[in-house]
C-alpha cells in the first residue's frame, strides 16, 4: 500500500514542478491578458501589457492630448495626415528596423475586413495610406476627423510577418521596450526588459485575499487596483508594505433607460441623483480611494471641466417625485441592474437603501456578466450602474450620448435623443481649434448635468502596492503599466 | 466482459453526445454574445458583424450545431473566441491541472476517511466516535473559501511552508489537495462508518470472531471487504466531480484547472471552449462510472457472477 503511494506522490512531484524565479519582478494581476496581437486585443490588461511591448505612433499627455511617440504629425488637409518617424533607433525585438511600411501594413490588416480586427470600426474612415519613404506616410480620411491622431495609438507589427499570416496573439514581436520571454500557463506571463535584461512576471492571481496573501509572503511584488477597500486599507496600516494612490479616471455612473415612462422623465432622474449620498459611500464604502464625479471626463483632462457636484438632499427629492405624482401610496418603483461582481453588488444595497429613504422602492437584479451586459445593449433596463475605464478621448460624449450612436452603432445605451447634445458634440467634432472644441465640450457636459441621462457617481482612485526591495514604480494616470520599465527590485 | 465494455463505450457516446448537445443549445439559448463580451464597453464603432462573420456566430445555429459534431468527430474542438487558440490545447493545459488536484485531494480523502470511518464503527457510541464524527461535520460545514485562505494563514504565511496560491511545483499542490480533501473525507468517512456498522451484525463477522480472529483483522479483512459496494459508489462521485474541476478551491488557490476555465468561459460566452470543457467533464464520469463498475465486480465478485448467469 505504501510502496505505490509513494511512487504516486513522485509522480505528482514531477508532474507539477516549474521552476521558480526570485529575480524576476512578480506583478500579480486580477485577470490574465487575453491577447497579445495589438490588433485584436481589447480588454484593459492585454492593452496594458502590449503597451510594454509595442511601439505606437502616438501616445497621451497627463491631460489625455495626443503627443508624439514613435512619429510627429501634420495636418496637410482637413482629409490628410502626414506621419514622420522619430530619428530615434527603432528596432523590432527579432533586429528588424520599422519603417513606415510596417506602421502601413499594421493599420492595412486592422483594416482588412477579413481580419475582423475590433479596433476597424474606430479607423474605418481611414481611405488609404500611402508610404512616402521609410521614415513617412500619408492618412488620407474619407472625413474630417480633428479627434484622428489619437486613434492612432495601437501597436506597430512586422510587415513581413503581417504578411506571411504569423500569428502574434501568443508571440508578440514588437519594438516597445519589453519582449516575449515566455508565456508559461494562462496564468503567467513572464517579460524580459531589453535595456537591461530585468524579468518581469506578470501572475494572475483572481481572489484579492490571494494576491494580498502573496505580496505580504513576497511570493508577488506589486499589485495594481482591483482590491476591495478594506484590504486596500488593510496593506496601508502595514509597515512592510509601500501603497501610493493618485486620482484616477474610472468613471462610474447609473444609465437610464429613456424610453421609460418613469426613468424617461427628468424630474425622476433628478430626484435619483438627489438621493444618493456619495460623500458617504466615497468615506465608509471607499475609504476615501474615489473623487465625487460631475462628469465623464475629470476636470483635469483638457476637454473637462470643472462642474457644481451633485448635493445629497432626500427631502428635495421627495419634493420632486409628490410633484411628479409619486406617493407613498403610489411609490416610485424600479429595477436596477447590476453585475454579479460582489462589491458592485454591495454599492447597488446601498444605493438601494438610500433610494428607499427617498421613497424610491429599488429591486436588484444581478447577472453574470454576458447576461447582464446583453442586457443593457439591448436596452432591456429601467436603470443600471457601470463604469468607463481609461478614456481618452472626448469622443466618448459623440458614443455615448449622440443619436446616432443608438447600438449597435454607438453606445448610446439609454437611447437617449437630445437636439441639442447632437448639436454640441457635432460642432466639437468639427472644430479644429482645441480651445473652442473644450468649450463646446464644457457646455455639453454642464447640459448633461442638467438632463441626468446618466448619474455621475465617482472616479475611482488608481493604487498599486509594493513590497518590499521594490523601487521605482509610480503609477500612470491611466493605470498603465509603463513605470515597469524603470522598476527594479534589489 | 469485452461485451460489457463495447456496450457501456457506445452508451458513453450518446451519452457524450447529449450532454454536449443539451449544453450547445443552452448557452446558445441564455443572452449574451461573445462578440459584445470580447469588444467591451468602450470600443467605439467596432465593426461587430465582420467579427462575428469572423467567428461563424452568424451562421444558423444548426449549421453551427452540425459544424461543432463534425469537428468532434475529427478530435478538432475550434479554436477560443476570447483567446483565439485551440480548444483542445487550452483543455489539455488545464485538465492535466485538474488531474494533478484531483488525484493528490482524493489520496488525501481516502487516507483521512477510511481510518476515521473505521475507528469511528469499531469504537461505536465511545469518544473515539463522536471526535471521529465531530471532524467529519466540521470538515462538511466549513467552506472551502473558508479553508483554503485559513490554510494559507497558518502554513504559508505563518509557517512558510508552502506558497500561498498557483501551481509552481508540488508544494502548491498541497494547500488546495488538502482543502478539497478534507471536504470529501467528511461525506466518506460518514459513508465508511455506516457501512461497516451494517455488515457488523452479519453472521460471517461473529463466524469470524468465534474462529477467534483479532478484532481489526475481522474488521478489516471481513467488515471492511464486504461495506465496499457503497463506499466505491461515493468514491466514483467524488472523483468524477473532482475531475470536473472545483471551481471554488481553484478560484481561491489560483489553480489553473478545468473548473475554473468552465466558469470563464461561461462568463466570456466562449461557446467552443464551454462545449470543449463539457465533453471533458462528460467523458471524465462516464470513464470513472466505468472504473466503478468494474470496481463492483473486483469488490464483490457475486455481481460478476451474475452478469455471466444472464
Amino acid at each position: 500500500m505504501v510502496k505505490p503511494l509513494v511512487v504516486l506522490l513522485c509522480c505528482l512531484a514531477l508532474a507539477a514542478c516549474n521552476p521558480g524565479d526570485s529575480a524576476a519582478i512578480c506583478f500579480a494581476l486580477a485577470s490574465a491578458p487575453a491577447d497579445l496581437d495589438p490588433r485584436y486585443a481589447t480588454d484593459a490588461t492585454s492593452q496594458r501589457i502590449n503597451r510594454l511591448l509595442y511601439a505606437r505612433l502616438v501616445d497621451f499627455d497627463a491631460q489625455a492630448r495626443p503627443v508624439p511617440s514613435l512619429a510627429s504629425w501634420q495636418q496637410l488637409g482637413p482629409f490628410h495626415y502626414r506621419f514622420r518617424l522619430g530619428a530615434a533607433d527603432r528596432r523590432f525585438h527579432d533586429g528588424q528596423r520599422l519603417t513606415a511600411a510596417d506602421v502601413a501594413a499594421t493599420y492595412r490588416s486592422i483594416l482588412d475586413p477579413a481580419g475582423a480586427s475590433p479596433h476597424r470600426g474606430a479607423l474605418a474612415h481611414i481611405g488609404r495610406i500611402e508610404v512616402r519613404d521609410a521614415d513617412t506616410l500619408d492618412f488620407f480620411l474619407d472625413r474630417e476627423d480633428v479627434l484622428f491622431p489619437a486613434r492612432l495609438s495601437i501597436g506597430i507589427l512586422p510587415a513581413s510577418g503581417i504578411a506571411t499570416g504569423q500569428s502574434y496573439h501568443r508571440q508578440p514581436l514588437g519594438s516597445g521596450p519589453f519582449r516575449l520571454y515566455a508565456w508559461h500557463d494562462a496564468a503567467r506571463l513572464e517579460l524580459v526588459r531589453t535595456g537591461d535584461e530585468q524579468h518581469i512576471l506578470f501572475e494572475q492571481v483572481s481572489d484579492p485575499t490571494m494576491r494580498v496573501l502573496k505580496l505580504l509572503r513576497g511570493e508577488v511584488d506589486l499589485l495594481q487596483n482591483d482590491l476591495p477597500p478594506e484590504l486596500l486599507q488593510y496593506l496601508r496600516e502595514r509597515s512592510d508594505i509601500e501603497v501610493q494612490t493618485r486620482p484616477g479616471n474610472t468613471f462610474a455612473y447609473i444609465g437610464f433607460q429613456m424610453q421609460d415612462k418613469d426613468t424617461g422623465r427628468r424630474d425622476v432622474r433628478r430626484a435619483i441623483a438627489l438621493a444618493i449620498d456619495r460623500e458617504a459611500i466615497i468615506r465608509y464604502v471607499f475609504r476615501d480611494a474615489a473623487r465625487p464625479a460631475s462628469a465623464v471626463l475629470p476636470p483635469e483632462h483638457w476637454a473637462g471641466t470643472e462642474l457644481p457636484p451633485l448635493r445629497h438632499d432626500p427631502a428635495a427629492a421627495r419634493a420632486l417625485l409628490t410633484r411628479a405624482g409619486y406617493s407613498p401610496q403610489q411609490p416610485l418603483r424600479l429595477s436596477y441592474k447590476t453585475s454579479s461582481d460582489p462589491f458592485r453588488l454591495r454599492i447597488a444595497t446601498i444605493l438601494q437603501r438610500q433610494l428607499a429613504q427617498a421613497g424610491i422602492e429599488v429591486a436588484i437584479r444581478s447577472y453574470d456578466w454576458g447576461t447582464f451586459y446583453g442586457d443593457i445593449k439591448a436596452g432591456n433596463f429601467q436603470m443600471y450602474s457601470l463604469s468607463w475605464v481609461g478614456e481618452k478621448s472626448p469622443d466618448i460624449f459623440r458614443y455615448a450620448f449622440h443619436s446616432d450612436s443608438l447600438p449597435p452603432r454607438g453606445a448610446n445605451r439609454g437611447r437617449f435623443r437630445d437636439a441639442r447634445v447632437d448639436d454640441l458634440i457635432d460642432s466639437a467634432l468639427t472644430s479644429s481649434d482645441e480651445a473652442e472644441q473644450a468649450q463646446y465640450y464644457a457646455q455639453l457636459q454642464r447640459y448633461l448635468l442638467e438632463e441626468l441621462p446618466y448619474v455621475p457617481l465617482w472616479y475611482e482612485d488608481q493604487f498599486f502596492a509594493a513590497g518590499s526591495g521594490v523601487a521605482g514604480y509610480r503609477l500612470a494616470g491611466d493605470g498603465s503599466y509603463d513605470a515597469l520599465l524603470h522598476t527594479t527590485k534589489q | 466482459m469485452p461485451a460489457y465494455l463495447v456496450s457501456r463505450l457506445m452508451l458513453a457516446v450518446w451519452v457524450m453526445f447529449g450532454v454536449s448537445s443539451v449544453v450547445f443549445f443552452l448557452i446558445h439559448w441564455v443572452p449574451g454574445d461573445p462578440v459584445e463580451v470580447m469588444l467591451g464597453e468602450s470600443v467605439s464603432g467596432a465593426d461587430r458583424e465582420a467579427l462575428r462573420h469572423a467567428l461563424g456566430l452568424d451562421r444558423p445555429l444548426l449549421q453551427q450545431w452540425g459544424a461543432f459534431l463534425y469537428g468532434v468527430v475529427r478530435f478538432d474542438l475550434g479554436m477560443s473566441l476570447h483567446q483565439r487558440e485551440p480548444v483542445l490545447s487550452l483543455l489539455d493545459e488545464r485538465f492535466v491541472a485538474t488531474a494533478e488536484l484531483a488525484a493528490l485531494a482524493f489520496v488525501i480523502a481516502v487516507l483521512i476517511a477510511i481510518p476515521l470511518g473505521v475507528v469511528a464503527a469499531a469504537r461505536k457510541g465511545t469518544r473515539w466516535d463522536t471526535a471521529a464524527m465531530g471532524f467529519s461535520l466540521l470538515g462538511l460545514s466549513i467552506p472551502n473559501f473558508w479553508l483554503g485562505p485559513l490554510l494559507v494563514m497558518l502554513f504559508s504565511l505563518g509557517l512558510g511552508w508552502f506558497p500561498v496560491s498557483g501551481r509552481s511545483g508540488f508544494a502548491s499542490l498541497v494547500l488546495p489537495a488538502i482543502t478539497l480533501g478534507t471536504s470529501l473525507a467528511a461525506i466518506l468517512s460518514r459513508m465508511v462508518r455506516s457501512s461497516l456498522l451494517e455488515v457488523l451484525d452479519e453472521d460471517y463477522i461473529r463466524t469470524a470472531r468465534a474462529k477467534g480472529l483479532g478484532g481489526y483483522r475481522v474488521l478489516l479483512g471481513h467488515g471492511l471487504r464486504n461495506a465496499w459496494l457503497p463506499i466505491l459508489t461515493l468514491l466514483g462521485m467524488q472523483l468524477g466531480a473532482l475531475l470536473g474541476g472545483a471551481v471554488v478551491t481553484e478560484a481561491v488557490f489560483n489553480w489553473p484547472g478545468l473548473g475554473s476555465l468552465l466558469v470563464e468561459s461561461i462568463q466570456r460566452r466562449d461557446y467552443p471552449v464551454v462545449q470543449g470543457c463539457v465533453l471533458v467533464i462528460s467523458l471524465s464520469y462516464v470513464v470513472i462510472n466505468l472504473c466503478t463498475d468494474l470496481a463492483y465486480a473486483w469488490a464483490d465478485p457475486r455481481i460478476r457472477l451474475d452478469q455471466e448467469s444472464d
